[in-house]
């Protein structure tokens, strides 16, 4: 049993990864907690949910799909509710105006469709695999090997491109690569749509798998998916990575041995002890303060 | 002191504005003669939700209870009057159907209420009803503490703790299932009430309970439990919680590939259990009910009939639930001879083997009522179909 626990785990935790990805980007970058992230993963379920049903798309075509749209809408959100206000007044209001993007999108999508759980149609045929002792599903492996390829994308494009050495460095300093000739603004909008399009990856995911969509299912996703940037390391991208696997198997290993009851209390309260032990994180940098 | 004709004028339309703020709560449809004594017909008060979260509950049981008025009117009425159905919406707020109940027993002189269809609201409703000795008739409230307010109070539906020992009867002896899983939804409190109720009834079998575990309302990770299930060695699952979570878990059960049976209360009669379920719930999940349109008695067969030509759709359990409300306390004023709550209350208490269109129906001496049958529900072809219909004993 405790192999198959462990592989539910990682599933979960990968699509944690996939939505903390965003948080801990934007976070890099501006030093916003984008609470509106949540929704845009929501809204990639639902963009997906509408090709597969409505334009009979298969899993990938849908995938790209719902990838596009939110990459639009992320770039959207940030455009319309964070530069108006970026510079001009604190940090603050530009994190109550994402709370505020987030009550308005779960709120836009519930008026759409409605508040009920609604499911993906079986788009995929399941098959088990018994590997060893182990039983594996055919969508816990897409599941994985999606959520792998996207990271490893993620990695390269931060790593070798001209518009990820940009992004490295607007993480660094702002004005500083501003007068490098740097055009932030758009470094900003790339950041909020490769963000945007990973939740959305995540949202498709996660429908699938847990036959699972509701308007109101990124608050609780984002929450976690925050704690676990946290873990890994706010602005740091394979802290994102490790933080949301982590997560992931922390809350399944506690309802497999511990209780269910306790299933968020667990995962949450070995948050705080990682915090208090390691305050930057699992891969944070410590940061001296700049005055 | 002296007002002038105006001034006089102005305060008496605030009077009567502020009378009518006070009483006239939701704007409802049987107002005009308000304050006159009912003389020519006996009133009955709805209570219940048409808009709201709850209105799923108080939609069909406004129509059910308009059809046996208008039935009993069409039969001669009762006592020679013909009973008038005044409606309300309370939107399932508690300070909504507390005013509701204070117009209808202090302007509208009702005779009697039926409602409300949720247990939390029945008892603000309750509370005011026995003080005021107003008989009040819920077509609904499943939960603790509901007849025990008074004398005044009485309820028309299948309650867990009889139905529940009958199902684990069935489960034991019928399907001879031996080890048994429990699963509460911890943040749902009509899970939390009905998993003590099964624990009690398997325990008075003494059913091995190979494993209890939990979730919570509005997750969709369920993966970890239902590992845990299939390493436990039960042979049949008991969920307490909502169709929902209901799906969810069998679509997961699904997934991991293994074949187990999930059996619930009424929680799980929601058509998007066949929705979201699809073929992981067909004829996998088995919950009982008060209703169903399956395999109908005659009288059943007969409201049914009416019904569907009435409203051009089907009936569900609190259609039926007010229908017989409205029916159970006709008859008892007819037989009492009065429309008065301190005489006729007596005769209500005594019912015995009512042949209700959502069941027998029979109160116990301490009220509380004894359904029979108890009907077992699966989903079939993407519908509900009747698994079993098992009879309930008065004890």
């Amino acid at each position: 049993m405790f192999w198959e626990q462990l592989l539910n785990g990682l599933t979960l935790g990968s699509t944690y990864a996939l939505i903390a990805l965003g948080y801990t980007m934007v976070y890099g970058i501006i030093q916003l907690i984008n609470f509106a992230h949540g929704e845009i993963y929501m809204f990639g379920a639902f963009v997906g949910l509408f090709l597969v049903t409505v334009a009979g798309a298969d899993l990938f075509t849908a995938l790209i799909g719902a990838m596009i749209f939110c990459m639009i809408l992320g770039m959207l959100v940030e455009r319309i509710a964070y530069r108006p206000l970026r510079g001009k007044s604190s940090r603050l209001s530009a994190l109550i105006s994402a709370i505020g993007v987030s009550i308005f999108l779960s709120t836009l999508m519930a008026l759409i469709r409605g508040t009920n759980t609604t499911r993906y149609p079986n788009i995929l045929e399941i098959n088990t695999y018994h590997i060893g002792g182990l039983e594996i599903s055919s969508l816990q492996i897409i599941i994985l090997v999606v959520s792998a390829l996207l990271m490893i994308g993620l990695q390269l494009l931060i790593q070798k491109t001209k518009i990820g050495k940009a992004m490295r460095a607007c993480s660094q300093d702002l004005d500083a690569s501003s007068l490098m000739g740097i055009n932030v603004n758009r470094v900003i909008s790339a950041t909020f749509a490769i963000g945007s399009s990973l939740a959305a990856a995540g949202g498709v995911l996660v429908g699938i798998y847990y036959n699972a969509v509701w308007p109101y299912m990124g608050m609780m996703a984002g929450l976690k998916a925050f704690a676990a940037a946290v873990l890994g390391g706010i602005g740091s991208i394979p802290g994102a990575m490790i933080g949301g696997l982590t997560l992931g198997v922390m809350e399944i290993m506690g309802v497999a041995y511990l209780s269910s009851s306790y299933k968020d209390a667990i995962a949450f309260a070995i948050l705080i002890i990682v915090l208090i032990i390691r305050p930057q994180g699992i891969l944070g940098k410590k940061i001296t303060k700049k005055v | 002191m002296y007002f002038q004709g105006k001034t006089r004028l102005a305060i008496v339309l605030c009077l009567m504005m502020m009378f009518s703020l006070i009483a006239g709560c939701g704007g409802g449809t049987n107002e005009t003669n308000g304050d006159k004594a009912a003389g020519d017909t006996i009133r009955l008060g709805f209570l219940g939700a048409t808009t709201g979260s709850v209105a799923n509950y108080g939609i069909p049981g406004e129509k059910g209870m308009k059809l046996a008025i208008q039935e009993i009117n069409a039969e001669g009425g009762v006592l020679g009057k013909q009973l008038e159905g005044i409606y309300e919406d309370n939107k399932g707020e508690n300070s909504e159907i507390a005013n509701i109940t204070t117009k209808y027993i202090t302007r509208d002189k009702v005779a009697g209420m039926i409602g409300d269809p949720c247990t939390g609201l029945t008892k603000v409703a309750a509370d005011i009803a026995q003080k005021n000795k107003m008989v009040i008739f819920s077509a609904g409230a499943t939960g603790e503490g509901v007849v025990e307010i008074g004398d005044y109070v009485f309820r028309n539906t299948l309650l867990d703790k009889f139905a529940v020992p009958v199902v684990v009867d069935w489960m034991l002896d019928d399907q001879g299932w031996k080890n048994v899983a429990i699963i509460t939804s911890l943040n749902n409190g009509y899970s939390t009430a009905l998993t003590p109720v099964f624990k009690q009834a398997l325990e008075a079998r003494q059913v091995n309970i190979v494993l209890e575990d939990s979730v919570n309302d509005g997750e969709t990770d369920f993966t970890a439990q239902v590992t845990k299930l299939k390493n436990s060695g039960a042979d049949v699952l008991v969920f307490t919680g909502y169709y929902t979570e209901a799906a969810l878990i069998m679509n997961e059960v699904q997934k991991q590939n293994f074949d187990i049976k999930l059996i619930g209360g009424d929680g799980l009669y929601g058509q998007d259990l066949a929705k979201l379920g699809l073929s992981a719930v067909e004829e996998k999940v088995i919950f009982y009910c008060g209703f169903s349109t399956d395999q109908p008695s005659a009288e059943t067969e007969a409201f049914l009939e009416k019904y569907r030509a009435e409203y051009n759709e089907e009936p569900d359990m609190f259609s039926a639930q007010y229908y017989d409300a409205v029916r159970i306390l006709a008859d008892a004023m007819e037989t009492s001879g009065s429309a008065d709550p301190t005489v006729y209350k007596e005769e209500l208490a005594k019912l015995k083997d009512y042949p209700g269109v959502s069941g027998m129906t029979s109160f116990r001496e301490d009220r509380e009522p004894v359904k029979s049958p108890v009907f077992l529900l699966t989903v079939k072809d993407g519908k509900f179909a009747l698994v079993n219909k098992l009879p309930v004993e008065v004890k």
